[in-house]
């Protein structure tokens, strides 16, 4: 008797519970007639917000049947509360990815394949770097919300300082690392070819990359090597061209021309070695503009320089609009209405454009006048549009952050001389094909 | 069998009924917004962490049962002994450095003097500070180029260390600015134990002839045992889950390479979990470390409470 109704209070208790939970995660979809409410997620900090917020208001005037509701949080957040809210089945019908995540999910069946609109409703003439998002299978994932493209950013006032010509599209690699020699300074002002160079105090350096689209990766790939095959699914560092590459790269750090990771760790954050002008090149993508202008640096970009066999590399990140894999039909009907709006409408582009965020997707926009703006720095902005022409992703596959944290860890060890290059390349090459392995294999 | 029998018929049924009708249910009734939150947020979660621990799990679609392939996995991944290394690395230094640092902190903050409250209240005011202000003030000090760390060691003649970035600093720095930051809490949880030991005590003490070092070592230390005892176990605890300090001063930054210091050197547990759960979506993997973790803190605080008999006075 006693156990029994013990026993009811607990399943009320459950009940309660239950009632609880369904109600936190019920979604008001609320339908009435025509009209479609679609969940929208993005990544924003305040001033991406607002324009985003500006061209929704747009869109619904001219979609009258469509209510967009928003899920925003800054980048990092954004993507934890979208992970567990695609796991709790509550996710946006519709959001903006990070290029470098876009296979991520769809390799793991959370976003809808729309290779079909992608090839009927989406002109690839007008439309730049459709192709980023297009896996090995020829299948599309997403469409381009705005491109990043990487290019070689310079200090003006560094460079004429030194008396140092600036970068120009025929440069290689090694005409960096000359030029680097001459803007290397110590704290007494001496530069790295003067014998009496300390390299203990370097105060000025000529050139930093880090991480993955700022990185390596780019000098490997000019080289004639890479990291993964075409498949994406084996590694390929250990060819005699990465080795090539990856001693240039040592030498560099170890004459101090180039900061190792200590180095730029001490400068805070890595950017912060070329926004307080203590390095005079750095490869970066379109969107450190912003943060560029913002600290009044006098600068400009170039493509980036050539291999020795003349090759050239730029690595691109296509942050993209996806659908959910769960949306319902209506809704996805609604959320490709969204991105057709984006992707055509001259003012949502403009609009964009102007946050500076991004190269706009429109190829038309992107030439224009409005974005090639010469009295905004940096002035050369053609560079961006004429890299897209051999310019690749970053090798980006469902575990892209994985391998590349074995990559660059191995990386650091390299550049702070805990071993050499041959044990590098082995190590790397392990390393990454276990992560792979580990994941492919069981698809 | 019998015996319960007897018991139950013992019992005079009014008070069952008691039991049921009023206390039991006002009780029960009261309690119930923990009691939900209990099953919910405390049992339900440990238990479908128990399960993805057993199984392939990456958030986005249903867990498939592996049994105890994770495990497996964890105990030949070269990371997880180096996360575990790490971790036990951290809490050797900070639980005795920090428990002695801040009794003794106590001990002279529970004078009766004039601007104690204000050296109390300084004490604290790490406490209060969220870790990315204390990140800011740590880089002030321990910054390789701006840093007055190396500035004073350069006065000295010795060349500037990496500290945060060197393998071998990396740790002892991180304990360090834990201990700076978290110190006056375990103080003030001494000096609330130190009010309670009878001013009889050492009065007695003097009468015997005891100096001031005799009455903190025969007086002191063993009254306050059992703050000594919790503040241990607390310490331990806290240094097994670091993670906020760890995330923020050594790689908390998108860019996937930096996070854990230089070489793995400052993965401790908590951010290699992390890592594995929101960077590389391995939920169920990340799970059985969490398990692994829990079993370890429980085994070290029961080896903890058994040892207590020898040293922990009540009383």
């Amino acid at each position: 008797m006693k156990k029994r109704r013990f026993l009811s209070v607990l399943g009320m208790i459950g009940l309660a519970a239950a009632l609880l939970i369904s109600g936190c995660s019920s979604q008001s979809s609320t339908q009435q007639g025509d009209k479609v409410e679609l969940y929208m997620g993005y990544s924003s900090d305040p001033p991406t917000k607002k324009k985003m917020e500006e061209i929704i208001a747009k869109f619904e005037q001219s979609h009258p049947h469509i209510k967009i509701k928003t899920m925003t949080a800054p980048y990092d957040d954004f993507y934890q509360k979208l992970t567990t809210q695609i796991a709790a089945g509550n996710a946006p019908d519709l959001w903006q990815s990070d290029g470098t995540k876009v296979f991520g999910y769809a390799q793991r069946g959370a976003i809808l394949d729309i290779t079909d609109y992608v090839t009927k409703e989406i002109s690839k003439e007008e439309l730049n770097g459709l192709e980023f998002n297009k896996d090995s299978d020829g299948k599309y994932w997403g469409v381009p919300q705005g491109i990043q493209v990487g290019a070689l950013f310079y200090n003006k006032d560094l460079f004429d300082k030194a008396g140092v010509p600036y970068p120009t599209a025929d440069w290689t690699w090694d005409d960096l690392k000359a030029a680097s020699v001459k803007l290397t300074l110590d704290a007494n002002g001496k530069n790295a070819d003067d014998p009496a160079f300390d390299k203990k105090s370097v105060k000025q350096y000529g050139f930093a990359f880090f991480g993955s689209s700022r990185g390596a990766f780019n000098i490997l790939k000019a080289y004639g090597g890479g990291v993964l095959d075409p498949t994406l699914t084996k590694s390929i560092i250990n060819s005699p061209e990465n080795k090539k590459a990856v001693e240039w790269m040592v030498d560099g750090m170890q004459r101090k021309l180039f900061p190792n990771p200590a180095d730029l760790k001490a400068f805070q954050s890595n950017f912060k070695a070329f926004l307080s002008g203590a390095v005079a090149m750095q490869i970066d993508i379109y969107a450190a503009t912003t943060s560029m202008n913002g600290a009044g640096l006098n600068y400009d970009v170039a493509p980036m320089p050539k291999g020795p066999d003349g090759k050239r590399f730029a690595p691109v990140i296509a942050n993209s609009w996806v659908i959910n894999k769960k949306a319902e039909e209506q809704k996805v009907k609604a959320a490709k209405e969204w991105i057709t709006y984006w992707t055509t409408s001259d003012e949502a582009q403009k609009e964009w454009t102007e946050v500076g965020e991004a190269i706009p997707v429109k190829k038309s926009v992107a030439n224009s006048e409005m974005f090639l703006n010469p009295a905004t720095k940096p002035e050369n902005k053609k560079v961006f549009l004429d890299t897209l022409e051999f310019a690749g992703t970053i090798d980006t596959n469902a575990v892209f952050t994985e391998w590349v944290k074995v990559f660059t860890d191995n990386l650091a060890e390299l550049f702070m001389d805990k071993y050499g290059t041959d044990e590098f390349i082995t190590k790397t090459d392990q390393g990454i094909q276990k992560v792979l392995d580990d994941f492919f294999k069981k698809q | 069998m019998l015996e319960l029998q007897t018991e139950q018929q013992a019992k005079p049924a009014v008070k069952k009924r008691k039991w049921l009708d009023s206390e039991g249910r006002w009780g029960l009734l009261l309690v119930s917004p923990y009691l939900i939150h209990f099953l919910v947020f405390v049992v339900g979660t440990s238990v479908a962490s128990l399960y993805f621990s057993f199984s392939d799990y990456d958030i986005l679609n249903p867990p498939k049962w592996t049994g105890l392939d994770n495990y497996e996995k964890l105990f030949e991944d070269p990371l997880f002994y180096r996360s575990l290394w790490n971790t036990a690395y951290f809490t050797i230094l900070y639980v005795p450095a920090k428990t002695f640092l801040a009794l003794l902190l106590a001990v002279a903050l529970n004078q009766k003097l004039k601007g104690l409250k204000f050296f109390r209240m300084v004490h604290f005011l790490p406490v209060i500070s969220s870790w990315t202000v204390i990140a800011y003030v740590a880089d002030a000090v321990f910054n390789q180029r701006i840093g007055f760390a190396n500035a004073f060691l350069s006065k000295l003649g010795i060349a500037p260390q990496n500290w945060l970035i060197d393998e071998f600093w990396v740790i002892p720095v991180l304990v360090l600015i834990a201990i700076w930051k978290s110190v006056g809490y375990m103080m003030i949880i001494f000096l609330a134990g130190l009010q309670g030991i009878s001013s009889d005590m050492y009065e007695a003490a003097s009468i015997d002839g005891a100096n001031a070092w005799q009455k903190f070592w025969r007086v002191t230390v063993p009254m306050i045992s059992g703050t000594t005892f919790l503040v241990i176990i607390l310490n331990t605890i806290y240094s097994f889950q670091n993670f906020e300090q760890i995330f923020v001063m050594t790689g908390g930054s998108t860019e996937a390479g930096s996070t854990g210091g230089a070489n793995n050197a400052s993965l401790v547990l908590m951010l290699f979990m992390f890592r594995q759960a929101f960077s590389f979506f391995k939920m169920g993997y990340a799970s059985a470390i969490a398990w692994v973790l829990f079993l370890i803190l429980l085994a070290i605080t029961l080896i903890q409470f058994k040892l207590q008999k020898k040293w922990v006075h009540y009383d």
